[in-house]
């Protein structure tokens, strides 16, 4: 019998946005991070990020779980880390890594397109549960309160 | 020949040679061609145990592994650490039959390898951090920055290790350590004084900005959330800082540090404050005016002035508050607003209540029996469970009719424990005794208090009465009032001082005024007379 799997959500402010430059570069790095790290570990989720905010949804045994999380809690460029869910879940929404740009800026979008299109990111999955969804509304919420600033 | 012999030859007698080893300060060991121990000076013994004899180099240093590699190449000087005794500058010889004789001079620039460190967290303890305080201080050449102390508590960490138990705590707490260690650099010293208490060592600060700069991190991520096996654990942290000064001893540093740690908790906890110099006076002041306070009620220097209330409808005084007054010998009069937020933090709050509430009773047994005694109760008095047993022991004592008592409450006591505090206040309307809220208009002035519980009273606080005439507080008044009168509550307008006040509320719905127009607060004895003398004149 494999480890009891176990769902995490969050989302965080982005403490880097502002310069469209700096939210590549994260999210290059975060990208190559999550690829190289998750996958030893048996995490897979979904990142979702603009230029307000970054929401993910992190899969997997607790040990990982919580190593990542704590990880994430120690960086410096999350900032008001808010967990919106831990529960154990009989199979996983995300099967993958997967990594996107949820976000009505068209410019970003096009920006980011390739993020989605490597990492087989798929927007429609994240309406599959309410917390889900919730995050995604989370995100747009922030980009819009961002984008204003 | 050994070496042991070959000292014996050189000094005549070998209890001197004894004396002479044991006397070093530092250990010597003497070792044979398999690395063991086959001898050690009082020193030695002091730092590696009594069964140092027969052990070898791997044993007593387990984390040098090449030590005795360094002994079979000849090297003359080479390092160990020992997990008990610290770290060593090993200064080796070789006897002419082989063995050799190791001189082990403490490395005392490197404190944290020889204090004891905190099982759970790795941290340094104590009397760990003293020594580094001390090496910090020492002086160096060159200009070294300055040195911030940083004095942290955790907020909640107790309820965290109630509700979901040690294990979890002491997870907690090895996180907790994680993250100071995460922002620290390798030159600042991060020790567990026991408990949920910390203490970083900041080093080379440039300023004070510094040192706050840490101080805010530290806020926010100790207080960012925690998982821990399955859980979702939120606690906070309060931070003192105190800036080390030029010959000061490490002592006096903690306890600023401490002072500024307590002034943060006292000002809501999850933020940081600098030590100020005023900190230990102001503390001094209120430890001494707690002395004081704690024996006041057995010195009989407290009081009880009765201030008038009138029925605005027939202008007749209809009962009098009881306001605390204490005489102190030497202070002279301490105003309440001094000494209550004092009682109520220190909980001697509820041995005064009781004293004023037996008091005012009785006193109030003097008066005709039309008259009613309003008595405060502090929000604290709510939360200490015996209040309506003061109030039952005080009405037998005295023989007081209950409903000849007024309870005054303020906002306050609905803070916390909401459930609670109505039970009691229920309660206490069961027994007959009448319930006002007192300073209305000052604090939340939550409207949903009103409807919570049936007040029969509402005092409109002074602020309001004593605004200018057509202005924002003259239409609050005339809010409450009206709202008051809507609810079937009694309106008492506090504070008025003149007769145009007076006027004005008269016209605002008000059903009671009380203030230094109507009458001033005044000692019991002269209470009688003066309702004889209002009598006198009708």
């Amino acid at each position: 019998m494999s480890e009891p799997l176990y769902q995490l959500v969050y989302y965080s402010r982005n403490k880097v946005s502002g310069q469209d430059d700096a939210l590549e570069a994260q999210v290059d790095s975060i990208l190559e991070a999550s690829r190289r790290n998750n996958q030893a570990v048996g995490l897979t989720g979904a990142l979702m990020f603009n230029s307000g905010c970054f929401a993910q949804v992190l899969e997997g045994p607790l040990d990982a779980i919580e190593a990542t999380f704590e990880r994430i809690q120690r960086d410096e460029r999350h900032g008001d880390v808010s967990l919106l869910a831990l529960d154990p879940i009989a199979t996983r929404a995300f099967p993958n890594w997967a990594m996107g740009f949820v976000g009505h800026s068209t410019k970003n979008a096009k920006r980011f397109e390739q993020v989605g299109v490597r990492s087989g990111f798929d927007p429609q999955r994240l309406g599959a549960q309410k917390v889900h969804a919730i995050l995604r509304d989370l995100t747009l919420d922030e980009e819009g309160l961002a984008e204003r600033v | 020949m050994s070496v042991l012999s070959c000292l014996s030859t050189a000094v005549s007698s070998s209890a001197l040679q004894e004396v002479i080893l044991d006397g070093l300060l530092h250990p010597v060991l003497v070792l044979n061609s398999d690395a063991e121990v086959i001898y050690g000076n009082a020193s030695a013994a002091a730092c590696f145990g009594p069964y140092l004899i027969g052990s070898d180099l791997n044993a007593l240093f387990p984390a040098c592994p090449d030590a005795i590699a360094c002994l079979h190449a000849r090297r003359t000087t080479f390092e160990v650490i020992s997990e008990t005794a610290g770290r060593f500058s090993v200064f080796a010889s070789v006897s002419s039959d082989g063995d050799s004789i190791l001189s082990l001079i403490p490395v005392v620039s490197d404190v944290r390898s020889i204090v004891e460190t905190d099982e759970l967290t790795g941290l340094i303890k104590r009397n760990g951090l003293r020594g580094f305080l001390e090496q910090a201080f020492a002086p160096k050449g060159g200009e070294g920055g300055l040195v911030a102390v940083h004095f942290l508590d955790l907020d909640r960490f107790k309820v965290v290790n109630d509700t979901l138990g040690h294990t979890i705590g002491d997870q907690l707490l090895k996180k907790v350590a994680e993250r100071l260690l995460s922002v620290c650099r390798k030159q600042d010293c991060v020790a567990r004084l026991g408990g949920d208490e910390f203490v970083i060592v900041q080093s080379g600060v440039t300023d004070l900005a510094d040192a706050e700069r840490l101080a805010a991190r530290l806020v926010d991520l100790v207080g960012r959330t925690y998982v821990l096996s399955g859980h979702a654990v939120n606690i906070g942290v309060s931070v003192g800082i105190a800036m080390a000064e030029r010959n000061q001893a490490p002592r006096d540093l903690l306890r600023n540090g401490d002072l500024a740690l307590y002034e943060a908790k006292r000002a809501g906890r999850g933020r940081f404050r600098v030590f100020e110099p005023g900190m230990y006076a102001a503390l001094r002041l209120r430890r001494e005016l707690e002395v004081d306070l704690r024996r006041a009620l057995a010195l009989r220097q407290f009081d009880l002035h009765y201030q008038p209330f009138l029925d605005l409808e027939t202008n007749r005084i209809i009962g009098y508050e009881a306001l605390i007054r204490w005489e102190h010998p030497t202070r002279g009069c301490v105003s309440p607003a001094d000494f209550i937020p004092l009682a109520e933090e220190t909980g001697l709050i509820n041995k005064i209540g009781e004293w004023v509430m037996r008091t005012a009773c009785a006193t109030a047994m003097s008066w005709s029996e039309d008259m009613t005694v309003a008595v405060n109760v502090s929000p604290i008095q709510f939360k200490a469970d015996g209040l309506v047993q003061t109030v039952l022991s005080a009405l037998a004592f005295s023989g007081l009719s209950p409903h000849r008592l007024e309870i005054e409450i303020t906002e306050g006591a609905f803070l916390e424990d909401t459930p609670n505090v109505l039970k009691t206040l229920h309660a206490l309307r069961d027994l007959g005794v009448k319930i006002s809220m007192d300073d209305f208009g000052t604090g939340y002035s939550s409207l949903s208090y009103l409807q919570k519980f049936p007040f029969d009273k509402i005092k409109i606080d002074q602020s309001f009465i004593q605004a200018s005439a057509g202005g924002d507080g003259e239409a609050i008044l005339k809010a409450i009032a009206s709202l008051g009168l809507s609810l079937g509550m009694a309106i008492t307008a506090e504070g008025v001082e003149t007769a145009e006040q007076l006027a004005r509320i008269r016209g605002e719905n008000c059903t009671h005024v009380q203030g230094y127009y109507t009458g001033r607060p005044q000692p019991a004895d002269r209470i009688s007379t003066t309702i004889e003398t209002e009598a006198a004149g009708d």
